[in-house]
């Protein structure tokens, strides 16, 4: 199996490279994973909400455990700092989750050793990526010719009926009856041949196919989860491990089982070519299957193509084909 | 017969004339964050995307419902009053909605996906305030499509506004193809306010009661809803085609048994092209997505052959009087045609998979929205106003009007179908670095946006001249 997997779990420490307090505090990682990771990183990067790594530092305690509890209250306060990292986070509020006060403390230090334990982001940035020219698909080449030139056919007729206005006559109404007839026959006919073409490979179609690999996926806002298991409520992200960098290896027919923790999203692949390969909803309480055959190697973009509130541009992920 | 409420569509004229504008600026605006322009407006974009939304698909509901209100009245006989309240229910409700979206900072989107307006962050009032405007839109306008029905079946049985007996080779009692086709999208309209009624009640009981709904239900009601009402706006701008554009031809538009069994056909159709919008839940029955293909479709045949094809043989040759209402009309029909184009393309499920949801799907409804059935209600407007006024026409300024909303419109809408083409989503404020070329083409196509609200506001010192004085003859 070429499939490697980092696994962040809630209930190890493996990542903090032997962070022994990380691994004593089974539920802040936890409450972390479940509460705050929607929006936050520690050490890899702004998401929705700031990057968390040496906020223990930056900030007094009593300020981040009443932050942390009741971030509306701070805001209706018009709290300086709470309305500045408002409006660095796009107008996007913090929640209120409902966290207490031991719970609050705990996820500071959490954060605090996590944090100490990566090096300064400064230290991991990558290079700018370099992205290739966005190309058509087959599919949507086919689909923006088809259009193109019938557009163009219908705007010849129409110029052509505009301009024979010119020259009025009466109508030969058997004659335009033919061709009305004509008309019908081709459209049908048209239609015909494209559904006969198209629904032979269909996403349904391929979901009953084989596959190689099966990973399950579960959007919530404004993320998306891997995992191995299945995840159907939040409280199993405190459970089941979850993939945070998935590989996959080249060629493989991999079967996503895509379902979602809140509200309706997308799972929606993007080559290496920066083109839209497959896509399938994200629901509650559903589980929807998309099987793909990875046959480029390089870096995939997951977007969520459905509107799913104020992050929903930030809601990416990315997958590595090798 | 016409009297009842006749001129309450001089004032849905102004209503038009005040808020189309200002959606099309919400949406330049719209396009010109996405291009990376106005960033520090960009928080506003998802309220302002829901509100461009719902404004757009309410006001092109309702402005063609106007106009087919007035046509009717030379047939049946609705009543004034409910005319009237139609107006007001409908401004309540605008009023509303910008209340929830601007001081409530609601932004579900257009069609709300349950249950994200109950997640979306925003505060809990204003899910409440946009459940009770959707109640008053709903009631206003079910109220009013009942209405007509009711004025439609004091004069003709159900079997003859259905044009039924044109079926069996009878042709009296005459049926006007008008009757026939409001007949049928009124039929449609009431089934979709009545699905919108069983939305907003299941959004209620989750908001007051905690009692869940399961999300594909909701999505199935939501899109039916969604989906006929602006299908049947379409048919509505339709209807006032079939009965003004033979005044300009010269020639008569009747209805015979290919007219009436094709828009009998389209009250079948017109509830289960609706699929479509689901063709990537995939636990959605599998039968029920070629359903939806094949609905899709069917749907655009008798669009295609009887209804465009009979209004192009209808002007072939004819004795056409050019103005600024038929050359509307005329574009109305071609922008139908292109649009339903892209329409069926992207109804074709293996296309789906790559088009759903990227900027191919606002490119095809904003095409048969804006420059179809927009381009025909404004015609009807110019026309109605014009045959009350009788002023002078300068065709040259007429052909800067058309010049302006052709390159604006469909160079704005080639921007989406490029876009969509090149995978680009739709609804993101901005984009990410794996389809940052969708800045590019929102840039260009607020530009042309831009020129066809120049066209647009144009148009208005037009048809302003002649309202103005048509007003002040009647009163």
């Amino acid at each position: 199996m070429r499939m490697i997997v980092v696994l962040l779990l809630g209930v190890t420490a493996s990542l903090a490279g032997g962070s022994s307090a990380v691994a004593a505090d089974e539920s802040a990682a936890a409450s972390f994973q479940r509460k705050c990771s929607v929006c936050h990183t520690i050490g890899d990067g702004k998401r929705v909400g700031p990057d968390l790594q040496g906020v223990a530092d930056r900030r007094p305690q009593e300020w981040l455990v009443r932050w942390i509890m009741r971030p509306d209250q701070m805001l209706a306060e018009k709290d300086p700092v709470a309305a500045q990292l408002l409006a660095e986070s796009n107008q996007i509020a913090m929640p209120n989750l409902g966290v207490t006060e031991p719970e609050a403390k705990a996820l500071i230090e959490y954060i605090r050793v996590e944090g100490a334990a990566k090096p300064p982001a400064a230290a991991t940035e990558m290079p700018p990526r370099v992205y290739p020219e966005p190309s058509l698909g087959v599919v949507q080449r086919i689909a923006l010719v088809l259009f193109l030139a019938l557009s163009a056919a219908i705007t010849v007729v129409f110029c052509w009926v505009a301009l024979s206005t010119r020259t009025p006559q009466a109508l030969d109404v058997t004659e335009a009856y033919r061709l009305r007839k004509v008309f019908f026959f081709i459209a049908v006919g048209g239609l015909l041949v494209a559904f006969a073409a198209s629904v032979t490979k269909t996403p349904y179609t391929e979901a009953r196919a084989r596959s190689d690999r099966i990973v399950y996926v579960a959007a919530r806002q404004f993320d998306f989860i891997f995992s191995l298991e299945p995840i159907v409520s939040v409280a199993d992200l405190a459970t089941v491990p979850v993939v945070k960098q998935l590989e996959l290896p080249v060629g493989a027919a991999v079967e996503f089982r895509v379902t979602s923790l809140d509200v309706n999203h997308n799972f929606a692949l993007y080559g290496p070519q920066r083109r839209l390969l497959a896509q399938t909803q994200a629901m509650p309480g559903y589980v929807n299957r998309l099987r793909v055959r990875l046959v480029t190697p390089g870096r995939y973009e997951v977007l969520c193509l459905e509107y799913c509130g104020a992050g929903h541009h930030l809601m990416q992920t990315e997958l590595n084909v090798r | 017969m016409r009297q009842n409420g006749a001129n309450v569509l001089w004032w849905w004229i102004a209503v038009v004339a005040l808020l189309f504008p200002i959606l099309i600026v919400l949406g330049i605006y719209m396009r010109m964050v996405q291009s990376g322009e106005l960033t520090g407006l960009q928080s506003w974009f998802y309220p302002v995307m829901t509100l461009h939304g719902l404004g757009m698909v309410g006001l092109w509901f309702t402005a063609p419902m106007a106009c087919m209100s007035d046509a009717l009245q030379r047939y049946v006989k609705p009543s004034g009053a409910v005319a009237w309240f139609a107006l007001g229910g409908t401004v309540l409700g605008v009023v509303l909605l910008l209340v929830c979206v601007f001081l409530g900072r609601f932004a579900a989107g257009w069609y709300f996906l349950y249950p994200l307006p109950l997640m979306g962050g925003w505060p809990k009032w204003s899910t409440v305030l946009f459940l009770i405007a959707l109640t008053v839109l709903g009631v206003t306008w079910l109220i009013w499509c009942l209405d007509l029905l009711r004025a439609i079946a004091q004069r003709y049985s159900l079997s003859h506004a259905l044009a039924w007996h044109y079926l069996v080779g009878r042709t009296e009692p005459e049926v006007p193809p008008l009757v026939l086709i409001a007949t049928v999208s009124l039929i449609a309209a009431v089934a979709c306010l009545v699905a919108a009624v069983i939305v907003v009640v299941l959004f209620s009981a989750d908001a007051f009661g905690g009692i869940k709904s399961d999300s594909l239900l909701m999505k199935n009601v939501t899109f039916f809803f969604g989906h006929v009402i602006v299908n049947l706006s379409m048919y509505v701008g339709a209807s006032v085609t079939y009965e003004v554009l033979p005044s300009f031809a010269g020639r008569p538009w009747k209805t015979n048994r290919i007219v009436a069994l094709s828009w009998n056909a389209v009250l079948i159709i017109v509830f289960f092209a609706y699929f479509h919008h689901l063709y990537m839940d995939f636990a959605q029955p599998e039968t029920v997505q070629y359903i939806g293909q094949i609905a899709s479709y069917v749907s655009s045949i008798p669009a295609a052959v009887v209804t465009i094809f009979g209004a192009l043989m209808l002007i072939y040759r004819s004795s056409m009087r050019w103005n600024l209402a038929s050359i509307l009309f005329f574009l109305g029909l071609a922008g139908w045609a292109i649009g339903g184009v892209g329409a069926v393309i992207d109804s074709t499920i293996t296309v789906n998979a790559v088009f759903h949801n990227t900027l191919w799907v606002p490119a095809h409804f904003h095409t048969y929205m804006l420059m179809g059935l927009a381009l025909m209600t404004l015609g009807y407007f110019y026309h109605y106003c014009q045959a009350a006024a009788a002023q002078p026409e300068n065709r040259a300024s007429l052909w800067l009007v058309v010049s302006l909303m052709l390159i604006g419109g469909y160079g704005f809408l080639l921007m989406f179908y490029l876009a969509g083409a090149y995978s680009v989503p739709r609804r993101y404020a901005i984009y990410p670095a794996e389809v940052s070329q969708g800045a590019g083409y929102a840039g260009a196509a607020a530009v042309f946006a831009a020129a066809f609200l120049l066209g647009f506001i144009l148009y208005l010192v037009h048809t302003w001249k002649r309202w103005a004085r048509a007003l002040s003859v009647s009163s």
